[in-house]
């Protein structure tokens, strides 16, 4: 994995992430991969280092777990391989 | 004895204006008195364009900057004008949010925006800050990589000195050159296509 990506069922989950995230692990605002969704949306960038902190802090928030999804992304566009992570996969 | 110029104490763009008429007037030596780095800054990038050497000595509240003329022709001396390269567009930002609305929204997209553009396969050759923009490349958490990114893939990032004054953030750049309005008229000037946030 180059990094970990969050993507979110609605603009405000992705924003009150962000928030709860802030004092736990750095994150990039970016948009969602053409990959997961068609849809314009927000999503969070999370390097390696910080992903399970992050993961952590959202399970542990008041997010619902189907507000939010993890993603693992490898290798840069065109050869982009984007991977669902499950909540009980490391 | 070469002419000096005492600019110490005037506001930008008035040491560069100074400067401009000591160069239409044939001086090939003389020497710019001010009181500020973004004022020498100005003054060097000045001299490269035309054509000219720039020394500086002193410091803190007075610098001297002594131009002298390097033999190059001056950069903006009648001429044909120049067809901008294909595909070269600017980014002319002049706020720190995309849109009318939400500033929470608007800050995301913005931060959303420069990330796509690290990735576009046609990033600009120029970006301009101005006004509340100059809070991109100074303030913001994320933006000022995103211009390292876009610098280190030859982009040039211009970055108002008047504004960053005006808002207190000169000290603050993170990203790009502390720039003035002739730098960023002329940016514009050579733009195939200037697309405005």
């Amino acid at each position: 994995m180059d990094y970990g990506l969050i993507a979110f069922s609605s603009t405000y989950a992705a924003i009150y992430a962000q928030k709860v995230l802030k004092p736990v692990a750095p994150v990039q605002v970016m948009p969602v991969l053409r990959e997961i969704s068609a849809s314009c949306g927000i999503a969070l960038r999370v390097e390696p280092a910080h992903w399970g902190a992050a993961r952590a802090a959202l399970a542990a928030c008041e997010l619902a777990p189907g507000e939010y999804a993890f993603y693992a992304v490898s290798s840069d566009p065109p050869a982009l391989r984007v991977r669902p992570v499950g909540a009980q996969e490391p | 004895m070469s002419q000096q110029i005492d600019a110490r104490g005037k506001a930008c763009p008035i040491p560069v204006v100074l400067a401009r008429g000591a160069i239409s007037q044939g001086e090939s030596a003389f020497t710019v008195r001010v009181d500020n780095p973004t004022a020498v800054e100005n003054l060097k990038r000045l001299a490269d364009n035309q054509g000219y050497t720039a020394q500086v000595q002193g410091g803190e509240e007075d610098f001297q900057v002594d131009f002298r003329r390097s033999g190059a022709p001056a950069a903006d001396a009648p001429a044909a004008p120049q067809a901008p390269a294909a595909g070269a567009w600017t980014l002319l930002v002049g706020r720190d949010i995309v849109g009318d609305g939400s500033r929470e929204l608007g800050s995301n997209l913005m931060q959303m925006f420069f990330y796509t553009l690290t990735q576009s396969d046609n990033p600009p050759a120029t970006v301009i800050f101005v006004n509340g923009g100059v809070k991109l490349p100074t303030l913001d958490p994320q933006i000022p990589a995103h211009l390292q990114a876009l610098l280190a893939g030859g982009c040039r990032v211009l970055v108002c000195g008047t504004c960053l004054n005006y808002y207190q953030l000169t000290d603050k750049l993170q990203a790009g050159t502390v720039s003035n309005m002739y730098d960023i008229v002329s940016a514009l000037e050579e733009a195939g296509k200037v697309v405005s946030l």
